[in-house]
């Protein structure tokens, strides 16, 4: 068996993937990061945290896996509900529903657990409140509750909710409903990284396509570009990102998708600009004009794949960025909407709980995105090393 | 010309008004050692009466000017006391009100004084309530006096036409029969207009001050009250010194509720004020606020809710803080807060039985003692009846229908055709998509409350739509009829049970009725009670109007919030007073510790 005689030489994927893959740091940050990846896919498709808003624990319920601190005993402060054994003012009016709701009532009574008065937490949830609806009977009514009968007629057939009773303690700790915080940072993972991805998109495509645009051409198309991408620039990111979201005023993971990546591109823009006036005046993109190649072809079939590395760093350079950005959208009240959740959104709740000791909540939300930030980033920094192929 | 000889007139017989006075009654001696250190959690915005509508400019002018009338300290519910005038003698079934000026009440030195002592008069009074009527002042309180007395409207009218105020006009409704004696008519009679009158925007102002001033008026108060204003650094700092004409007022309120006791064995006879100075910061952080507290910087705060369970438990302080010989004054706000639904929204809106059934299915699934707990801390208290305590005409231990009852409200929902359709929401009875506009503002509170609205929804399988707006924004949205559902609140402008029944009232939609409330059962009831002084005939219609509201599931009266007021263990006789806003005038100082008596 003879050696061939000559070897194809490597392309520059298959080079960079081999010093990438001889990077044990960047591995490992790879898997972390892919780690984060298939759990936001897995809450995204309900496989886990699904039942992330349910209350399964008192307010504010201590990680036990921490230990009890003593700040948490107090969760369940006490409610003044001294409720009087009875109405002392029945009026004169007369409920319109009365009958519905006696009818309903007499139903539910007879039901198991009917009889409780507190509706605060535990047990039962009160039905039999004969004593309110008692007063209809009086002679001199005036006013007539326009529902009563049906009123009635429910209670006499509805059963009583048993609610079940909730722990005093969880791994992680619990939020001031009762959601178990771990459950809730999965579920925050979700929003967060697929913002920051769906963003970086967003403003690497936008920088991407203005930047060959910018650089290709030259001319007034890259004067009037630059002028853009300065004002663009002149304004303070955090500002700018206040004014966007005040002009959309409509609260939704896509809003903030859209804040983000259109005030992001700005930096890759300038990279990929830079990239393509080196590339357009180059033997090979001569040669492809001379051939006949449109200027759409030279661009994005002969230039771009020897520019893509840039955009391929900067997508994951961005992606960092906006998972940050998301999580100060959110804390300043302009992320996410009440019934979704995020990193951000949850930093925002720990605000006020911190001054209390309530500190799991805040723990819980920074370390999984400390985690996730300095993977990413680390494997960023590899991706770059990598890509680059001057550096050997 | 005119003008100064009646103003030599008015020197001339003040001169000797005053000899007299001084001689009969002691005057007080402030201790210019006693500081009370005291803070604003917002910044004034200045001190002239018609011109600032803020709460602590007002505080602060509550020290500065006199109102004719105040309240008592301990009364409760509260009531009406005497301040520079007797309390009035009411004539023509509540339309006519007369009040005596009580002889010897100086004004502050001034330099538009030239010198001479002046006088407090009726006509500061006609000319103080004018002030609040001048177009060009843009006042917010024009409302009060507008419309209300007699005269007034007409005034404003022509000046809005000339582009100026006349001060020298008589204006029918505010008659000075002599010089102490002040007549005030009003269009329609109106049994709680004195409490309007004992307001701090209804101050006596000089005009020679305001004349002298012009339009910095508001840096230069200058008024017949117990203080005086020494330094002001805008947004920084307050400090008042004791007005040294001051006539003094003597401690002498009769104990009530349990605690007072103690309060009028360390008080009673005291001639105030006998504290010296009084220096208010303004102290935006609620941490700041506490920490400043603990190191003595402060001699009295009010503790906000989110700082609450550091501080306290329940409803008393907690042992390691009360070991520092903390002391807490705590009471109910005069507020409710309600959610509303509008009676008059298309889609949620009227008075068929299904609709009425939706709304009240709502109120039913809503747990309001988890909003105390949760978003308030526990500094609320669960209120179901529209009058708070503290007002008259407030009933303890009134409930409502529409308690929360979450099993009653799914069934209700199912019973009236609200069919949970395939997407796990439910839908109109006739099949169309069924989502409830929920209004908050974008702040923590705001959040918080929009959170338990759409546990509450989801619960009941109603889809909720979040809508966040500016507090202006959702005003003027609320005047228009816009909003479908909010979380609104109403706090005491006086402590008189038709404050608050007239928010529901149809006719004051655009004005207070910020709901929308349109019950024609309630209106007929209200237009009943109106008319009607205070008293148990009054509670009759009032518990029936508070049920029609309940009926038609209108809105659901959800709770008060508590009011802490936290003070150190050398404040002496302090009890947080709901209407007063400067309670502090009443208190006095133990020396603090370790200074030399």
């Amino acid at each position: 068996m003879t050696a061939p005689q000559y070897q194809a030489s490597p392309g520059l994927w298959t080079l960079a993937w081999r010093r990438l893959i001889a990077d044990r740091l960047a591995m490992i940050s790879l898997v972390v990061v892919m780690a984060f990846f298939a759990l936001m896919v897995a809450s995204g498709t309900g496989l886990i945290a699904a039942k992330w808003a349910d209350e399964v624990a008192v307010g504010y319920a201590p990680p036990s896996l921490f230990g009890t601190p003593a700040t948490a005993v107090k969760n369940a402060t006490s409610v003044s509900t001294t409720e009087p054994a009875e109405n002392l003012y029945p009026g004169t009016v007369k409920d319109p529903l009365a009958d519905e709701i006696a009818e309903l009532k007499v139903q539910l009574g007879a039901q198991p657990g009917g009889g409780a008065k507190s509706s605060v937490g535990a047990g039962s949830t009160p039905l039999n409140d004969e004593i309110d609806y008692k007063d209809l009977d009086l002679g001199d009514l005036k006013v007539v509750d326009p529902i009563g009968a049906e009123l009635a007629e429910i209670l006499a057939t509805t059963t009583a909710a048993v609610e079940k009773p909730r722990v005093d303690s969880l791994p992680f700790g619990a939020d001031k409903w009762g959601h178990d915080v771990i459950l809730k940072v999965i579920k925050g993972s979700e929003t967060s990284i697929f913002v920051g991805l769906a963003a970086a998109l967003v403003a690497t495509i936008i920088g991407t396509i203005l930047g060959a645009v910018s650089g290709y051409y030259g001319g007034w198309i890259d004067d009037f570009l630059n002028w853009f991408y300065s004002i663009f620039t002149a304004i303070p990111y955090l500002l700018l990102i206040l004014a966007i979201a005040a002009v959309l005023n409509q609260k939704g993971v896509t809003t903030i998708v859209m804040i983000l990546g259109l005030t992001g591109w700005t930096g890759v823009y300038r990279l990929v600009r830079a990239e393509y006036i080196k590339h357009s005046t180059r033997e090979y993109v001569q040669a492809a004009d001379a051939i006949g190649a449109s200027n759409m072809r030279r661009m994005f079939i002969h230039i771009f794949p020897n520019v893509s590395h840039i955009s391929l760093v900067q997508l994951s350079v961005h992606t960092v960025g906006f998972i940050k950005s998301e999580v100060i959208l959110s804390f300043l009240g302009f992320g996410v909407p009440v019934d979704k959740v995020s990193w951000g959104s949850m930093l925002g709740e720990a605000q006020n709980e911190l001054i209390l000791g309530y500190w799991w909540q805040l723990a819980a939300a920074t370390i999984a995105m400390a985690i996730l930030v300095t993977a990413f980033s680390m494997f960023t920094d590899a991706l770059r090393d990598a890509l680059d192929p001057k550096i050997k | 010309m005119k003008a100064t000889i009646k103003h030599l007139l008015v020197c001339a017989a003040i001169i000797t008004t005053t000899s007299t006075t001084a001689a009969i009654a002691a005057k007080p001696t402030p201790d210019m050692n006693k500081v009370f250190h005291y803070q604003f959690p917002v910044a004034e915005t200045g001190f002239d009466p018609a011109q600032a509508n803020d709460l602590y400019s007002n505080t602060v002018m509550e020290a500065l000017f006199e109102p004719m009338l105040t309240y008592d300290y301990l009364a409760r519910p509260s009531k009406l006391a005497p301040r520079t005038a007797d309390l009035p003698v009411m004539s023509e079934a509540g339309k006519v009100y007369t009040f005596k000026i009580r002889p010897g009440t100086l004004f502050t030195d001034d330099p538009a004084f030239k010198g001479k002592p002046r006088e407090l008069v009726a006509e500061d009074y006609i000319f103080s309530i004018k002030r609040l009527a001048d177009p060009k002042l843009h006042s917010q309180w024009r409302y009060l006096v507008e419309g209300k007395i007699l005269g007034i409207a007409e005034a404003i009218k022509t000046a809005t036409k000339s582009g100026k105020f006349d001060y020298n006009q008589k204006i029918a409704g505010l008659e000075a029969l002599d010089k102490y004696t002040l007549k005030v008519t009003l269009e329609a009679p109106d049994f709680n207009y004195p409490y309007i009158l004992a307001m701090p925007t209804f101050g006596a102002l000089a005009r020679e001050v305001v004349e002298h001033y012009g339009i910095d008026i508001p840096a230069h108060p200058v008024g017949t009250g117990p203080y005086r204003l020494d330094k002001w650094a805008r947004s920084s700092l307050i400090s008042l010194i004791a007005n040294p004409v001051y006539r003094g007022h003597v401690w002498s309120y009769t104990a009530q509720e349990k605690g007072d006791e103690e309060l009028v064995k360390a008080m009673q006879g005291k001639l105030l004020p006998t504290v010296g100075r009084i220096e208010i910061a303004i102290m935006e952080e609620d941490q700041a606020r506490l920490l400043a507290f603990q190191s003595g910087e402060l001699d009295m705060f009010q503790l906000e809710g989110p700082l609450a369970p550091k501080v306290m438990d329940g409803a008393v302080l907690k042992p390691e803080f009360a070991a520092t010989g903390a002391k807490l004054s705590r009471i109910i706000d005069p507020e409710i807060q309600y959610p509303y639904l509008s009676t008059r929204d298309p889609t949620i809106g009227g008075m068929s039985k299904e609709r009425i059934a939706l709304r009240r299915a709502i109120f039913l699934a809503y747990d309001d003692t988890e909003e105390i707990r949760i978003v308030h801390n526990s500094q609320a208290e669960a209120l179901d009846y529209p009058i708070p305590p503290g007002v008259v005409g407030y009933l303890p231990g009134y409930r409502s229908v529409n308690r929360t009852n979450l099993p009653l409200a799914k069934a209700l929902l199912d019973k009236f055709g609200y069919k949970v359709g395939a997407d796990g929401f439910r839908t109109t009875p006739q099949g169309k998509p069924l989502v409830i506009k929920y209004t908050s503002r974008p702040d923590s509170l705001g959040r918080q409350q929009e959170e338990m609205w759409q546990k509450t929804f989801n619960a009941i399988k109603i889809r909720m739509e979040s809508d966040k707006k500016k507090f202006p924004e959702i005003l003027k949205a609320e005047k228009a009829c816009q909003l479908q559902m909010r979380t609104n609140r109403w706090i005491a402008d006086f402590p008189d049970g038709d404050n608050f029944m007239q928010l529901f009232y149809s006719k004051n939609i655009g004005q207070s009725n910020n709901s929308c409330t349109d019950v024609p059962e309630y209106d007929a009831l209200y237009e009943k009670a109106m008319v009607m002084p205070a008293g148990p005939e009054r509670d009759k219609l009032y518990v029936d109007m508070a049920r029609v509201l309940e009926y038609y599931g209108a809105h659901r009266i959800s709770m008060a919030r508590a009011r802490n007021m936290v003070m150190q263990s050398h404040v002496m006789g302090y009890k947080k007073h709901p209407i007063l806003l400067a309670d502090w005038l009443y208190i006095d100082m133990e020396k603090p510790k370790g200074e030399k008596q």
